[in-house]
């Protein structure tokens, strides 16, 4: 089989995306001993990025080109906006985190710029680098989970439930259509193009690690005051 | 309580620690290091390029009346850019190819996100935090600079009276769009005023310090060299960037009459 632009991609984007598997938050949910208060601040940070994740989907929606493309994001919008949201709610609540936390929560600086950087490429660029800066995180998600997954399960269900929701079927389909509708934007476009698709690619890339370690280390604002 | 002395009483200790930030105390005092002023440098100056689609991105939404200022804006940033290409050259420092710190590339970011999805209020709320930290900054390392310290043309940029009438417009400006605000709308301001203060904050810190990014080192540079390529004009002295914005100034042409 012939290698796609996205195999490209991921084959640039590798040596980010090994740290990532390697990384100690990744490996602690895995093996289950990363401690509840550390994987806390995932449950706060990440809902504050669905939010605007959800956006994305949004302007995809309003960029594509297709009927067919069109209805398949506005799908995944309202399934984030009107399902996983929730979900991710009622998830947080297994931590003691209510819902007040988490709508009040303030973005950490990586979550801010990594979000601010989305919706910036989402309303300024076309739907290939939309994609090329969303792929990292719903493709990642999906690498990570399934490479968990295969390791022997942590005795925390909550652990086992999160592994399981990213390496499952239906995220990883949602992963693969993604990837092939890249692929599809990418066929015969310029290697300038290409360039610049790849370079948005690995600038998700690193979010998505530095956000790991937002997660792991914690992080503030220099000179925050309260909001 | 007009809006901004809102904001700064908020914000008193991020005002606190911008202007008294080691980096403006040792600009002005001539201590600084090199490596550190010339982070600095190269950083601002993707901040700078990064401030001109921003405040394009603000005018399909301003009011008719702040168009020709904005425009006015654009052509001072790109008088800014020669500014900061001249001074580089005068000290021997190399501006271009250097990728955007984490802190540059997130308050660009923050720059146009705003822009692109927020009311123009809340865009021209950040815009006046930005410009007013610039000018407030700028006068702190004024009182004292050595007169051949290679960074006063940078004073005279920033801390000089056309940048204090521009910032002074924006001011006027921006109450007024507070003013017309309702109470929802002036919250969200008021956080990303906030927001933008931090920024600034963590600006000046990352002209110290590692501010670098996990993973692979060697794939940020095309965002550096993404911009136009303005020639280096180092043989001429600029011009002064901010002159057409005020109306004092013998220059003075845009719609900035009040």
């Amino acid at each position: 089989m012939s290698r796609t632009f996205t195999d490209e991609l991921h084959d640039a984007a590798r040596p980010i995306w090994d740290a990532q598997l390697a990384h100690p938050f990744v490996t602690g949910i895995g093996d289950g001993t990363l401690p509840e208060s550390t994987f806390s601040r995932w449950v706060v940070q990440d809902y504050g990025y669905l939010k605007e994740f959800a956006r994305i989907f949004a302007w995809a929606v309003a960029k594509a080109q297709r009927l067919e493309a069109m209805g398949w994001y506005a799908k995944v919008l309202d399934l984030t906006l009107n399902t996983e949201m929730e979900l991710h709610r009622r998830y947080a609540q297994r931590f003691g985190i209510a819902t007040g936390e988490l709508e009040s929560a303030e973005m950490w600086p990586t979550t801010r710029a990594y979000t601010d950087f989305l919706v910036r490429t989402a309303a300024d660029g076309d739907m290939a680098d939309l994609l090329a800066a969303l792929l990292p995180c719903a493709w990642g998600y999906v690498d990570i989970g399934q490479e968990l997954a295969r390791r022997p399960p942590p005795e925390d269900e909550r652990y086992r439930d999160w592994i399981e929701q990213y390496a499952s079927e239906e995220f990883a389909g949602a992963a693969a259509w993604l990837r092939g509708e890249l692929d599809r934007l990418a066929d015969g476009s310029s290697e300038e193009k290409r360039a610049r698709l790849r370079h948005l690619f690995l600038l998700s890339s690193r979010y998505e690690l530095r956000f790991w370690d937002m997660c792991l280390e914690g992080e503030r604002w220099e000179g925050g005051t309260d909001k | 309580m007009s809006f901004i002395s809102e904001q700064d009483t908020r914000f008193a200790p991020l005002w606190d620690r911008i202007r008294s930030h080691p980096f403006l105390l040792e600009t002005r005092d001539g201590t600084i290091p090199d490596e550190v002023f010339a982070t600095w440098l190269r950083q601002d100056y993707l901040f700078v390029e990064a401030a001109i689609p921003f405040i394009g991105a603000l005018i399909p939404r301003a009011p008719t009346e702040h168009w020709g200022p904005l425009s006015g804006v654009i052509s001072a940033l790109e008088k800014e850019l020669k500014l900061f290409e001249e001074r580089a050259a005068r000290v021997g420092v190399q501006l271009r190819g250097a990728p955007p710190s984490f802190t540059c590339h997130a308050y660009i970011q923050f720059l146009l996100a705003t822009a692109h999805t927020r009311g123009y209020a809340e865009g021209f709320a950040v815009l006046y935090a930005a410009e007013r930290a610039y000018h407030e900054s700028w006068q702190v390392v004024q009182e004292g600079i050595a007169a051949d310290s290679p960074w006063v043309p940078f004073v005279e940029n920033w801390a000089g009276e056309e940048f204090a009438g521009y910032v002074g417009y924006l001011g006027g400006e921006l109450e007024k769009l507070a003013g017309e605000a309702g109470p929802a709308e002036r919250a969200r301001m008021g956080e990303l005023y906030r927001l933008a203060l931090l920024y600034e904050v963590a600006f000046w810190e990352m002209a110290y310090g590692a501010d670098g990014w996990p993973g692979v080192e060697d794939d940020l540079a095309g965002e550096a060299g993404a911009g136009p390529a303005w020639n280096p004009d180092t043989g001429t002295t600029p011009e002064k960037a901010w002159t057409h914005m005020n109306p004092q100034s013998s220059a003075g042409e845009e719609g900035t009459d009040r």
